[in-house]
């Protein structure tokens, strides 16, 4: 999807007034959504995402144009105005050779979602969305969303990378709300992976999909407020992850760390968890939602141990990040698109399984919530606050749940809740999520088995 | 491909397949956006883009296909994406494509110098704005961000009736956000304006205003749990009413979304509430002559003193409750199909300042900012459970700094209990924007 000749013509281009790295990123996608609602196929649509940007480094100092235009003419005139913006002064670098490879692992991939017709497609929608409606009467509406990409990608720099993708994804996602006609309550289930369309062969059961979201729904409609307070909280796996996704993952990427901002910066070899924590980020799990086989830069994917019986050991660093903090880089430079340049962002980000036995961490935590589905959240990784929703939540009252609880969030902040997590179990899951973030929006993992925290607030009504 | 000789491609083709009625929806836009830190600009990035979605009917029913490449495979991608499309739609009220209103209203223009300023005069505004923060007090140890942005935007719709509309807007944004630090106290805050005019941004104004409102979060604490009367102060009562936006779509609430389904004409808020969708407002983010299907704009109150007057539709969701659109139809981006939005959403502001609100509180909260809007917010049930940061009011003035805090309520019930709105209303900070406003009580937990 792009001539070498081209390539390198573009990156001398670039780098003309003196800087001192470039690097281009075409693009080709391919993107299906179906969506259905009111017991009806809605919308069906594909869309054709098509484009390339340029960006050129000085030191620290980084430019990035993009465009919708590959042609030569195109990539030569960001290259141009890229090369105009740079700072002046760098050093210059000359083009490597490059050493061209395919990253691609079409192995990995049974059934090309865009070799599949959109009915057949449709048939997942519908399987979902009647196991959801008949869970309840209650159930209102059922909105059900599928969606698969086949992003193809070329990145190339001046350091000899030349480096082709394939990345190819797709996704499930029911939302069904409850209502008796004054209050209405929402659940979820939004199973996806980095598969074509055999992920319904031999991951995701549309009516399990349903059902998940619909009983979710129904038990918040007849649940309480949640009290609000500050008490013991038990996460349950899965995307119970989120927790460390917020409260330490963001705060871990070298977007905040490169330049002094996050709360873990140099830190590095300190204590900053509960020696029960082990956090790591992975772009090597083959299917996984946050699977990469690159990562946005042409860096292989890696496995990224962050946090160790408590100790930090490493960031999520990219190319830019690096530079800054003088270490190496991770492999996990991402971006949702051409239209944004890449930083260091999660992949398949987890706690690891522990020793800890899940029905004990209940029976002895006394009064507290059982946070069962998770939301997302957000955190601001210059102080470390973080929040959550609790999507389903439980009360327990004297080691034992007692009744379900709704609107619950948590709040907090990262350096104080990872040292306040006493108990990991050893049921590890990964559940998939949207991450947004500066480089836009990219799938990631959140994972952990059941956690323990000593104390949190709990904000409800 | 020329995108003229592209569009008239692609519609012949469409007419050559079969596709009944069509229509090419395009956005073509470039954007500019720089930041500086530490003195030195630290982020460039510019951009051309271009996106075209097709739709079109096939036995009365309507299929979408979107690219950003425009040659003859994309051509044929569109067609065939529209037909397969088409051919599983299901909806009880279809889509249709629209011949046009008689007349589209004119904005006044405001005008743009944004056409004159040079990426040099935007860098200059970056560093100043960075160096007025960071000078503007001594706890200040970072701007992390001093972003200036501009961008312009064409959007044409054309299609097989022979509609030919155009629109173009420009805007310009100046946003600096601090982080201070006193000790082991760290916070972080920000301020930003925006525009049609360059000229009207100013950055040593917005710098300054960013650390001021930085620092004094500065050794904030929770205040103990419990119900609290709340003032949500312009800003995060504007984050409140983004979020909800979307139970006043009839899209929504004919889908069992938003429960205002059938309320027309009924009270739904206290009588301090006028809420208004003006997409004509000159210089508004989201004014425009029509919508996303080519109905032309106009002004109406969705809530008139309490009273809920109508709901925001398209064609499809007027047609079904059988009253008119209302000019709402709207697509997120090309390649989105077409939703309800509403365009400059407001509250009508009062008479009052918020210092006044706050005299007249006496004690309670004033609400400064809110995270977690898209998680711990349901923009379906109207629950929310929010971390916030703001300041104490004690016997009617500012108090102390507040952080680490929840609020929670329903925002049906924040509707019906609204005492009253400050004066300041900002139509600067965005499309969705609201002045200050007293909510009455709110649970908080600390």
């Amino acid at each position: 999807m792009l001539d070498q000749n081209i390539a390198r013509e573009v990156l001398q281009e670039a780098v003309r007034t003196g800087g001192d790295f470039a690097e281009i990123f075409v693009e080709d996608r391919i993107d299906n959504t179906l969506m259905m609602r009111s017991r009806r196929i809605e919308t069906v649509n594909t869309g054709r995402l098509h484009g390339a940007g340029v960006r050129v480094f000085s030191g620290t100092n980084a430019v990035y144009v993009h465009t919708n235009d590959t042609s030569r003419e195109g990539l030569m005139a960001c290259a141009r105005q890229a090369a105009a913006a740079v700072k002046a002064g760098g050093k210059g670098c000359v083009i490597e050779p490059f050493n061209a490879v395919s990253a691609a692992r079409p192995e990995e991939i049974l059934l090309l979602p865009t070799d599949v017709k959109a009915a057949r497609k449709a048939e997942k929608l519908r399987a979902a969305e009647a196991a959801a409606r008949a869970i309840s009467p209650e159930i209102v509406q059922v909105v059900a969303n599928y969606i698969d990409h086949v992003q193809d990608v070329c990145i190339c720099n001046t350091e000899g990378v030349f480096v082709t993708d394939r990345r190819v994804r797709t996704r499930l996602s029911v939302n069904a709300i409850a209502s008796n006609g004054t209050e209405n309550q929402t659940g979820a289930d939004n199973p996806g992976a980095s598969m074509g369309f055999e992920i319904f062969d031999n991951l995701i059961d549309p009516a399990r999909v349903g059902e998940t979201a619909a009983r979710q729904a129904i038990t918040m409609l007849h649940a309480p407020i949640c009290p609000a307070g500050f008490m013991p909280v038990v996460i349950d796996n899965g995307f119970g992850g989120v927790i460390f996704h917020e409260a330490c993952g963001h705060s871990l990427e070298a977007t905040s760390v490169s330049i002094g901002v996050s709360e873990f910066a140099g830190k590095l070899g300190q204590k900053i968890a509960s020696d029960c924590v082990t956090a790591i980020d992975d772009g090597t799990i083959m299917n996984a939602w946050g699977q990469i086989h690159v990562d946005d830069e042409g860096t292989p994917a890696q496995r990224t141990v962050l946090v160790e019986n408590g100790i930090l050991t490493n960031y999520m660093i990219d190319r830019l990040g690096s530079r800054r903090m003088g270490m190496p880089i991770t492999g996990s430079s991402r971006r949702q698109s051409y239209a944004f340049a890449p930083t260091s962002r999660m992949r398949s980000t987890f706690i690891a399984p522990g020793n800890d036995d899940e029905a004990e961490m209940i029976a002895t935590m006394g009064d507290g919530l059982y946070a069962k589905k998770m939301g997302g959240g957000s955190v601001n990784p210059a102080t470390g606050e973080f929040n959550f929703a609790v999507n389903e939540g439980y009360l327990v009252k004297d080691g034992k749940i007692a009744h379900p609880v709704r609107g619950a969030s948590l709040i907090g902040r990262g350096s104080e809740v990872l040292l306040k997590i006493d108990r990991v179990g050893k049921d590890l899951q990964l559940a998939q999520g949207m991450c947004g973030s500066m480089s836009g929006s990219v799938p990631t993992d959140v994972g952990q088995p059941m956690i323990r925290v000593s104390g949190l607030t709990v904000g409800g009504r | 491909m020329d995108m003229n000789l592209f569009i008239d491609r692609v519609l012949e083709a469409a007419k050559a397949a079969g596709i009944e009625t069509a229509e090419v929806y395009c956005v073509t836009g470039e954007n500019f956006r720089a930041s500086a830190m530490d003195g030195e600009i630290n982020q460039y990035q510019v951009s051309a883009s271009a996106g075209l979605s097709l739709r079109g009917t096939v036995d009365g029913r309507m299929g979408y296909s979107a690219t950003q490449a425009f040659d003859e495979a994309a051509i044929t991608q569109l067609i065939e994406g529209v037909r397969e499309s088409a051919a599983l739609v299901e909806a009880e009220e279809q889509d249709e494509i629209f011949a046009g209103d008689e007349s589209y209203p004119e904005i006044p223009e405001t005008e743009s110098d944004l056409k004159d300023v040079t990426p040099e005069q935007k860098l200059s505004m970056c560093l100043a704005m960075e160096k007025a923060a960071r000078e503007a007090d001594p706890r200040v140890w970072k701007v992390q961000r001093a972003m200036v942005s501009t961008s312009s935007n064409t959007v044409r719709i054309r299609n097989s009736y022979g509609l030919d509309l155009t629109d173009s807007g420009a805007m310009c944004m100046a946003y600096a956000a601090p982080i201070a630090k006193d000790g082991d106290k760290t916070a972080t805050g920000g301020w930003m304006a925006a525009g049609s005019r360059f000229a009207d941004l100013d950055p040593v104004a917005i710098g300054t205003k960013a650390t001021e409102e930085t620092v004094c979060q500065l050794g904030g604490s929770p205040v103990p749990a419990g119900e609290y009367r709340i003032i949500l102060r312009f800003d995060a009562m504007q984050s409140i009413l983004q979020t909800f936006s979307g139970v006043f779509s009839a899209e929504n609430a004919q889908q069992n979304l938003s429960l205002l389904g059938g309320k027309e004409g009924e009270v739904i808020a206290s009588p301090a509430v006028t809420l208004m969708d003006d997409p004509l407002l000159p210089g508004g983010f989201g004014s425009q002559r029509f919508d996303a299907e080519g109905s032309a704009s106009k002004t109406k109150a969705v809530i008139d003193k309490g009273v809920l007057t109508t709901l925001l539709h398209s064609r499809k969701t007027a047609r079904r409750q059988g009253v008119a659109s209302t000019g709402n139809a709207s697509r997120m981006s090309y390649t989105a199909p077409v939703r309800v939005a509403p365009t400059n959403l407001f509250f009508h502001a009062g008479d009052k300042s918020l210092e006044e609100l706050m005299a007249d509180v006496g004690e309670g909260l004033v609400i400064t900012d809110l995270a977690g809007l898209h998680s711990g917010a349901n923009p379906t049930s109207g629950d929310f459970s929010l971390l916030s940061k703001g300041y104490t009011i004690e016997g009617g003035k500012r108090g102390r700094a507040v952080e680490q805090i929840t609020i929670a309520g329903n925002f049906y019930e924040v509707l019906k209990n609204i005492v009253a709105f400050a004066n300041d209303l900002d139509f600067s900070m965005g499309n969705i924007v609201s002045p200050s406003v007293d909510v009455g009580t709110l649970k908080v937990s600390g």
